[in-house]
C-alpha cells in the first residue's frame, strides 16, 4: 500500500520553491520569483501556504529602504521534502 | 507557473531536478575579488623586487596597497551578496575562512615588521595557500585547489633560492592561486550572464 503524496508539496509552484530552498541556506523573494517564473501574487500565496504548514520561515525586513522578504526552509520542511521524494521514488519504482 | 497545477509523479521528479540544478548553476563567483588580490600582490612583489635596484623611497610603502585594496574588497563583497539574492550553506564558512586569513596576515605582518624577520616569504606563501586551498576544495573548483597547493610547494622552493628571487616566487603564488583562477571564474561568470540575457 502506498502513502498519499504530501498535498502541500504536490503542487508545481510549492514544490519548485521547496526544491530551491533545500539547495540554499536562504533566498530572497525576488530570487524565487526569478527562478520559478511565477507572478509575485501567486508566489506570495504559495509561500504563505508553505509557511502555515511550518515548512518554511519567512523573514520580512527593510534593506536600503526597500522591503525585503527572505525565505528559509525549516527542519520540518526538510523532513517533509525527504519523505515526499522517498514516496515519489516508491511510486516510480513500482511503475517500472 | 501561473496556476496551481497538479503534477504527475514523473513531472514532480523532473521539477525537483530542474530546480536543484538551476540553484546549483547560480553558485558562480564573479572572479573580481580573486583578480583584485592577484593583481595587487603581483604588482607589490614586482615593485619591491624592482626597488632593490631603483631604491625609490616611495616604493618602500608599496605594501600599503594591500590595506587600500581592502576597501574595494568590502564594496565588491557587499555588491555581490546583494545581487545574488540567496545565501548558500557554505558561504558563511568560506567567508569566515577568508576573514580569519585576513586577520592572520595582518597580525603576521605586524610581527614581521616588529621582529624584522628576514625570510618571511615562505610564511606568507604558506598562509596564502590555506584559504585558497580550502575555497577550491570546498567549492570543488580545481584551479584554486591547485593554486593553494602551488603556494605550499613554492613556500618550500623559496628555501633553496637566493633571497632576491623569492619575491618572484611570491608573485607566482599570487598568479597561480588568485589571478589565473580569477580569470577562469570571470570567464564562467560572463558566459553564464550572457546565457541569462
Amino acid at each position: 500500500m502506498f502513502k498519499d503524496l504530501n498535498p502541500i508539496l504536490h503542487s508545481q509552484l510549492r514544490l519548485a520553491v521547496i526544491s530551491l530552498l533545500i539547495t540554499v541556506k536562504e533566498a530572497e523573494f525576488t530570487y524565487l520569483r526569478e527562478k520559478t517564473n511565477a507572478t509575485a501574487g501567486n508566489l506570495s500565496v504559495q509561500i504563505n501556504k508553505l509557511k502555515e504548514a511550518g515548512y518554511i520561515d519567512v523573514i520580512k525586513s527593510f534593506k536600503d529602504n526597500y522591503p525585503q522578504t527572505i525565505c528559509k526552509i525549516t527542519p520540518l520542511g526538510v523532513q517533509a521534502f525527504e519523505e515526499y521524494v522517498k514516496d515519489l521514488q516508491a511510486y516510480l519504482n513500482i511503475k517500472k | 507557473m501561473e496556476k496551481e497545477q497538479s503534477l504527475t509523479n514523473e513531472q514532480s521528479l523532473e521539477l525537483i531536478t530542474s530546480m536543484i540544478s538551476r540553484a546549483k548553476n547560480d553558485y558562480y563567483d564573479t572572479g573580481i575579488s580573486a583578480l583584485l588580490w592577484g593583481v595587487v600582490i603581483i604588482f607589490c612583489c614586482l615593485a619591491t623586487y624592482a626597488n632593490q635596484y631603483l631604491q625609490w623611497p616611495i616604493l618602500r610603502w608599496i605594501w600599503c596597497l594591500v590595506i587600500v585594496a581592502v576597501v574595494p574588497q568590502i564594496i565588491i563583497s557587499m555588491r555581490e551578496g546583494r545581487r545574488r539574492g540567496f545565501k548558500t550553506h557554505e558561504s558563511n564558512m568560506i567567508g569566515g575562512i577568508w576573514f580569519s586569513y585576513g586577520i592572520a596576515i595582518f597580525v603576521f605582518s605586524y610581527i614581521d615588521s616588529y621582529l624584522n624577520i628576514r625570510h618571511d616569504v615562505p610564511i606568507y606563501l604558506t598562509l596564502f595557500g590555506i584559504p585558497t586551498f580550502a575555497t577550491g576544495y570546498g567549492r570543488r573548483f580545481r584551479p584554486m585547489t591547485l593554486g593553494g597547493l602551488a603556494c605550499w610547494v613554492l613556500a618550500i622552493v623559496t628555501l633553496f633560492v637566493p633571497d632576491y628571487y623569492t619575491l618572484f616566487l611570491m608573485a607566482s603564488g599570487a598568479l597561480l592561486a588568485w589571478f589565473i583562477p580569477g580569470l577562469l571564474l570571470r570567464r564562467c561568470y560572463l558566459k553564464a550572464k550572457r546565457q541569462h540575457v
